[in-house]
């Protein structure tokens, strides 16, 4: 038994720099994909808020634009939209295969349509008094958006952004196909395609430990800021 | 001085259609304290919100002050609605706010040269000590004294109340009908209050509008309720109404 334990560690130790080499393509892609969703993905689900019928910034082109647009890529496979977007990614990048930032753009988009529908989900939730007192006191639609919406949505955007994150985690898990790299690859190459399966399971448990932290730390963060 | 001429109101889902005001025509003075009054659904919400804007007419004008709103840029109406203040039935607090952001929000949004301090107002409605809470921790009648605060920070000229007293009980209604008194005593600005409360009208108004299916019925002198009622406990008056003939 304390054999078997020491023989693991040691193979564990043995595959370590590879192991951390993968977790570290991980981090770059989830990193491209927060920002992504942060910068973009909040605007984006804004607008879808704000443009639906009977909202303060009511417009129906505008829209059906964004909803046809958010819908398209979250209805496509996610290994279709990687395999699809290779000569973009060639073009912009200069190569669309084999590195964590190239891999890196499906996971943009993807995070985008995510999180926009998460946040336009979370805006729904806030009573519809709070705009209209916005309205009342003549607020901007400026000034509706992150002085009385994102103010009463702000834990709400914390737990989708923490159900999304979990979710770009899972699809970093693809990116092996473009030579992305990444803890999911890592597990994959040893694990299947080398039946090295303790090292295999050695990497599913680090991702379960990932997604523990993350979400951990999304219902802290989430329960700290409510105080409604 | 508010003046609807002509007013007509129609709201339209799929497949119903629902006339909401229909020929209103109203005059409020300066300085007035007015009553509209009706069963729900006679359309004295929708009135309140056309003279701050929220809603605008199918046909016919408002004016506050000889300023047409019906006519104004977006820009403009915003400045007029800067100067009017409102409170809700739901008080419509932001509940991730303390009492004092709460209170001090209009600030936020636009100048005031003769605001009043969040301290004043939070003194006027008697919650000094609660400045450092969250709404989640007032009472009913807390919260609504937080929306009046709210509203009488930026000292408006015209102060609109849509059903203030509707969600609390009725010792809680007696409070904030004094505090309403109060404020209209100390600022002498013009209010407007909606309810169908008829004793909060009694209690408050000077003359009131009485509605029903959408149009004025009639225009009433209030013969107000002067001696300050004493407010009884709530047990108190429990017992009075539940043993007594």
């Amino acid at each position: 038994m304390t054999e078997s334990i020491s023989l693991y560690i040691e193979r564990v130790i043995e595959f370590s720099p590879r192991l951390i080499e993968s977790l570290w393509e991980t981090g770059i892609m989830l990193f491209f994909a927060m920002i992504a969703a942060i910068l973009l993905g909040i605007p984006v689900g804004t607008l879808l808020y704000l443009t639906a019928d009977t909202r303060p910034m009511a417009n129906r082109f505008l829209n059906r634009l964004l909803n046809i647009l958010v819908n398209i890529i979250r209805s496509f496979p996610f290994l279709l939209l990687v395999v699809a977007m290779q000569p973009f990614i060639r073009q912009v990048y200069g190569r669309a295969t084999g590195d964590p930032i190239a891999a890196s753009f499906p996971m943009v988009v993807i995070a985008i349509a995510l999180y926009a529908r998460f946040v336009e989900q979370s805006l729904m939730e806030v009573p519809r008094g709070i705009t209209e007192t916005a309205q009342s006191m003549g607020a901007t639609n400026w000034q509706l958006v992150w002085k009385f919406l994102y103010v009463e949505a702000r834990s709400s955007l914390v737990i989708g952004f923490t159900t999304a994150v979990i979710s770009f985690v899972s699809y970093s898990t693809i990116m092996g196909v473009v030579g992305g790299g990444g803890i999911g690859d890592f597990a994959i190459r040893y694990g299947y395609q080398r039946y090295e399966t303790d090292i295999m399971y050695t990497a599913i448990v680090l991702i379960i430990i990932l997604v523990e932290i993350f979400q951990w730390l999304g219902l802290k963060l989430a329960k700290r800021i409510d105080k409604r | 001085m508010i003046k609807l001429q002509h007013i007509e109101k129609t709201f339209y889902s799929k497949q119903t259609e629902f006339t909401a005001l229909s020929n209103i025509n109203l005059s409020i003075e300066s300085g007035e304290s007015f009553g509209v009054i009706g069963e729900s659904g006679a359309g004295k919400s929708t009135l309140l919100r056309m003279i701050n804007a929220l809603e605008s007419p199918d046909k016919g004008s408002v004016s506050v002050d000889d300023v047409n709103l019906t006519q104004l840029s977006k820009k403009k109406l915003r400045l007029q609605q800067k100067q009017i203040g409102m409170i809700f039935q739901q008080f419509n607090l932001l509940n991730n706010k303390t009492v004092a952001d709460n209170v001090r929000l209009p600030l936020t949004l636009h100048k005031y040269p003769n605001a009043l301090t969040v301290d004043e107002v939070l003194d006027f409605v008697g919650l000094a000590d609660k400045k450092n809470n969250y709404p989640q921790e007032l009472s009913g009648g807390q919260k609504q004294r937080v929306g009046i605060a709210r509203a009488l920070i930026t000292r408006p000229k015209l102060l609109l109340c849509d059903e203030p007293t509707s969600a609390l009980d009725q010792n809680t209604t007696e409070e904030i009908v004094e505090v309403l008194k109060k404020a209209h005593e100390e600022f002498k600005m013009t209010i407007v209050v909606v309810t169908h409360e008829l004793l909060v009208i009694k209690a408050l108004c000077q003359r009131a509008a009485l509605m029903e299916q959408g149009q004025i019925r009639q225009i009433v002198q209030v013969n107000r309720c002067e001696s300050k009622e004493i407010v009884v406990p709530y047990l108190e008056r429990a017992i009075e109404v539940l043993t007594h003939d």
